[in-house]
C-alpha cells in the first residue's frame, strides 16, 4: 500500500490568508525526510520555511516558484515509490476539490477582541481549545501580537493560545509615560488576563515583554505554570539603545528598514509588507509619544533601567531563555546575569527575532517547557 | 481592522480635520447638494458621496456650495488660503481644470515664491479623475502630468483607501497648494483603513510588492492594473515588484532609483497620454541616473496619445490592461 502525503500552504498566524512560493528547496525526485526544510513562502511579515511533515519522495511540485496561493493550498505531494503517477494525479485533482469545499472556512481569520480595561483597551487574539490552562503571548517593544505568527498557531494545536497587544502597541490604548510605567502596564495585562484567561497560564514573552512577564510571574506564582523568555531585557545592563531611538525616529521606508534589519541575523527575510505594517503602526497620531514613554523606561544613556534577575531567581517554576546568538538588540547575557534556575537555550544563525528566525526550533522549546511544569 | 472604501476613507479624513483645525472649510460644487436649491441638503453628499455628512457636521459657513465657476470658486480658495484659512476645493472632475488653471498655475502656485516666501498657500484641490465611467472625454481625463510640471504644486494619487486618508490629512496639513487626484473608479475599492487619524509624508513611495525579476512602476488605478499582471507572470514564473510612488510631486526618487538597480527591468504603468508625462518623466530619471543597472529597455505601458473616447469599447481599450502590462513585463524579463 503506498502513502501520498500532501505539502500544504501552512496558515501561519491568524490573519494569513495566503502565501507565495518563493523557494523549493527540493526537486521532483528527490528523497525528502521528516523535518526536513523543503520549501520557503513569503507571507505578510517574513519569509519562512515550511518543513517536510513525512519521508518519502517528493513526486510532484504542484506550486510552482513564484505562485501566490491560498491557505490550505496543495503546494506538492511526497510520497513513496510504490504510488503511481495515476495515482499521484487523482491525489491532486481530489485535493483541488477538497480546497473548493474547504478552503473558506479554514481561511477564515480568527479575529482579535479588544477587552476594557481602566479607561482603555488590551487587544487579545484567542485561539486553540478553551481549557484549564491557556498560553499568554506578550511581544516586544514596537511589535505586537503578529510577532508571534508562526507560533500561536503551533501551539494552540495542544492549548488554548492568548495573544496580547501591551498598551501602546497593535490595537491596544497607549498609557502616559513615567517611571511606573512598566508596573501600569503589567496592571492593564494582568486585567485583560483575568477576563479571558483560565486560572493557570504559561507565559510566552519576548524582550520588552519578557520584563512584563517576570513581573508576572513573581507576583502571581500560583498562576503561571511555567515562563518561556525569548531575547528578555532585564539581564544585564548592555543593549543596543540606538535601536530604540532610531525606531521611533524613522519615518520613511528606508530609514525604518534600516532599523528592523538589525533584529535578523538575515535581513533579507523582510518582507516589504512588514516595513510598511510597522510604518503604519508608527504612523498613528500617539504612537510615537507611547513608543518613546516606553523606550525611556527600558534604557536610558548608561544602559537598560530594568532587572529581572532577581524576579526569576524567585521563581518556582520553569523557567527557559532562547537566545539568537547572533543578537544585535539585546546580546546573549553573561553567564553571572543569568539566575541558577533558568534553563538557556542559544539558537546559532539567529538574531533578534528566533521566534520568527528559527520558528520550529522555538515552538519545540516552548512545547517542552510547557511540559515540564509538573 | 476595520475595512472601509475608498469613499469612506475620504470622507473620514475630511470629518477628523474639520474637526480639529476650524480653519478648515470645503468649497465646491454641490458639496451638499446644491446652492441655491429648496430641496433636501446633503441627499447625497456630493457628486461621488464623499462630502456625505460634513454639511450637518459643520454648518454652511464651512461647507460652501458654490455656482458652476471654478475660476471664481478657486480664485477664492487661493485667497482664502493667504488669509489663514485651509480651503479644500472640489473640482468635480479634474477637466474643468482647464476654466480655472490661471488660478492655479499662475495664482496659487507661484505665491509663495513671487512673495519672497513669507506667504503660505495651504490648499487643497480635490478632484475625481480617470477613465471607466462611461462620462466621455470631457469628464475622464487622467491630468496629473500637467500639475506635476508646475513648480510650486504638489501632486497626490492614491492608490488604496488606507492611502487616500493618510495622504489627504498630509495634504491639509501641508503649507503648500497640493492638487489631490482621486480615480473615479476606486471609490468603491475597500481595504483595511484605521479609525485614527495618521498622515503619509509626501515623497514616499509604497512598495506594494516584493519581486526580483521586473519591476513594475504604477500611479493611482494603474496600481491594481499592475497586481493583476503581477498574479498573471507569476504563474509564468515571473516574479514582478511593484512600486506606487503615491506623490508625483514631490517624486520619491531615491526608492525609484534604489529598486531599479536591485531589478534593472522596469515598466511603468500610467493611464495619463503618454507625451510629456509623469511616465516619460520617470523614465527619464532613470534611465539618466541608473543607466549602468538598466538590464532591458524601460518599457511604458499607458493610453495612447488621443482623447479617451465614448464607445464603451473604446474606452475600455484605452485604459492599460493587465494583460498589456504582463506583456510588456514578459518582453524584457528574459533579456
Amino acid at each position: 500500500m503506498s502513502t501520498i502525503e500532501a505539502v500544504t500552504v501552512p496558515k501561519w498566524g491568524m490573519t494569513m490568508t495566503e502565501g507565495t512560493i518563493t523557494q523549493w528547496m527540493a526537486k521532483e525526485g528527490d528523497s525528502v525526510a521528516h523535518g526536513q526544510e523543503l520549501l520557503e513562502i513569503e507571507t505578510t511579515k517574513v519569509t519562512n520555511v515550511v518543513e517536510a511533515a513525512a519521508s518519502g519522495i517528493l513526486r510532484q511540485i504542484v506550486l510552482k516558484e513564484g505562485t501566490t496561493a491560498p491557505v490550505g493550498a496543495l503546494a506538492g505531494v511526497i510520497a513513496d515509490q510504490a504510488a503511481s503517477q495515476e495515482e499521484i494525479d487523482a491525489f491532486i485533482a481530489s485535493y483541488a476539490d477538497r480546497l473548493g469545499a474547504s478552503g473558506d472556512g479554514q481561511a477564515g481569520a480568527v479575529a482579535p477582541r479588544a477587552i476594557a480595561v481602566g479607561e482603555g483597551v488590551i487587544n487579545v487574539l484567542e485561539t486553540g481549545l478553551a481549557g484549564e490552562e491557556a498560553v499568554v503571548f506578550l511581544h516586544g517593544f514596537g511589535g505586537d501580537l503578529s510577532t508571534w505568527l508562526f507560533n500561536q498557531a503551533a501551539i494552540a494545536e495542544t492549548h488554548q493560545t492568548i495573544a496580547i497587544d501591551l498598551p501602546g502597541h497593535g490595537a491596544s490604548s497607549p498609557l502616559a509615560g513615567g517611571d511606573d510605567l512598566l508596573a501600569r502596564i503589567v496592571t492593564a495585562v494582568e486585567a485583560a488576563l483575568e477576563a479571558v484567561a483560565p486560572t493557570r497560564i504559561h507565559l510566552v514573552a519576548h524582550s520588552f515583554g519578557g520584563a512584563v512577564a517576570a513581573v508576572i510571574a513573581a507576583s502571581q506564582p500560583q498562576r503561571v505554570a511555567s515562563l518561556t523568555l525569548i531575547a528578555p531585557i532585564g539581564l544585564g545592563k548592555t543593549m543596543n539603545r540606538d535601536f530604540l531611538t532610531d525606531f521611533i525616529a524613522a519615518e520613511r521606508r528606508r530609514p525604518l528598514l534600516g532599523v528592523l534589519e538589525r533584529l535578523f541575523a538575515d535581513p533579507s527575510k523582510i518582507t516589504s509588507d512588514m516595513v510598511e505594517g510597522t510604518l503604519r503602526f508608527k504612523r498613528l497620531e500617539g504612537v510615537p509619544e507611547a513608543l518613546t514613554a516606553i523606550a525611556d523606561i527600558i534604557a536610558d544613556d548608561t544602559g537598560q533601567r530594568q532587572s529581572i534577575t532577581e524576579a526569576l531567581a524567585g521563581l518556582k517554576c520553569p523557567v527557559l531563555l532562547i537566545w539568537g546568538d547572533q543578537d544585535q538588540i539585546v546580546p546573549v547575557p553573561q553567564a553571572a546575569d543569568l539566575p541558577a534556575n533558568a534553563r538557556l537555550i542559544i539558537i546559532p544563525g539567529a538574531g533578534h527575532m528566533p521566534q520568527m528566525e528559527a520558528a520550529s526550533t522555538v515552538n519545540n522549546a516552548i512545547s517542552e517547557n510547557i511540559k515540564s511544569d509538573t | 481592522m476595520a475595512q472601509k472604501s475608498f469613499r469612506q476613507a475620504l470622507n473620514e479624513a475630511l470629518h477628523f480635520e474639520m474637526a480639529r483645525d476650524p480653519r478648515v472649510i470645503m468649497m465646491g460644487e454641490d458639496l451638499t447638494g446644491g446652492a441655491g436649491a429648496n430641496g433636501v441638503k446633503d441627499a447625497w453628499g456630493g457628486a461621488f458621496g464623499v462630502t456625505k455628512g460634513l454639511l450637518g457636521a459643520f454648518g454652511p459657513e464651512r461647507i460652501r456650495d458654490t455656482p458652476i465657476s471654478e475660476a471664481a470658486f478657486i480664485g477664492a480658495a487661493a485667497g482664502a488660503a493667504l488669509t489663514g484659512l485651509r480651503p479644500i476645493a472640489e473640482i468635480m472632475f479634474v477637466d474643468f481644470a482647464g476654466v480655472c488653471l490661471d488660478q492655479i498655475m499662475n495664482q496659487a502656485a507661484k505665491f509663495r515664491y513671487m512673495f519672497g516666501g513669507r506667504a503660505k498657500t495651504p490648499l487643497v484641490i480635490r478632484a475625481t479623475y480617470g477613465a471607466g465611467s462611461r462620462s466621455g472625454s470631457q469628464h475622464t481625463q487622467a491630468l496629473h502630468s500637467i500639475f506635476t510640471h508646475i513648480p510650486g504644486l504638489k501632486v497626490v494619487i492614491p492608490s488604496t483607501p488606507y492611502d487616500a486618508k493618510g495622504l489627504l490629512l498630509q495634504a491639509i496639513r501641508d503649507d503648500d497648494p497640493v492638487i489631490f487626484l482621486e480615480h473615479k473608479m476606486l471609490y468603491d475599492t475597500v481595504g483595511e483603513v484605521p479609525d485614527g487619524a495618521y498622515t503619509i509624508p509626501f515623497a514616499e513611495a509604497r512598495v506594494a510588492r516584493d519581486g526580483k525579476d521586473v519591476l513594475i512602476i504604477a500611479i493611482g488605478r494603474m496600481v491594481s492594473v499592475a497586481e493583476e499582471a503581477a498574479r498573471k507572470l507569476a504563474a509564468d514564473g515571473i516574479s514582478a515588484c511593484i512600486i506606487d510612488p503615491r506623490t508625483t510631486s514631490p517624486l520619491d526618487e531615491d526608492t525609484l532609483l534604489d529598486f531599479t538597480d536591485k531589478i534593472g527591468r522596469v515598466v511603468i504603468v500610467d493611464e495619463a497620454n503618454p507625451r510629456c508625462s509623469v511616465a516619460t518623466d520617470i523614465s527619464a530619471l532613470l534611465a539618466d541616473k541608473s543607466f549602468d543597472a538598466l538590464k532591458a529597455p524601460i518599457k511604458l505601458v499607458t493610453a495612447p496619445h488621443s482623447p479617451v473616447p465614448y464607445a464603451p469599447n473604446l474606452e475600455d481599450a484605452y485604459i492599460p490592461t493587465a494583460a498589456a502590462v504582463a506583456k510588456a513585463a514578459t518582453s524584457i524579463a528574459k533579456r
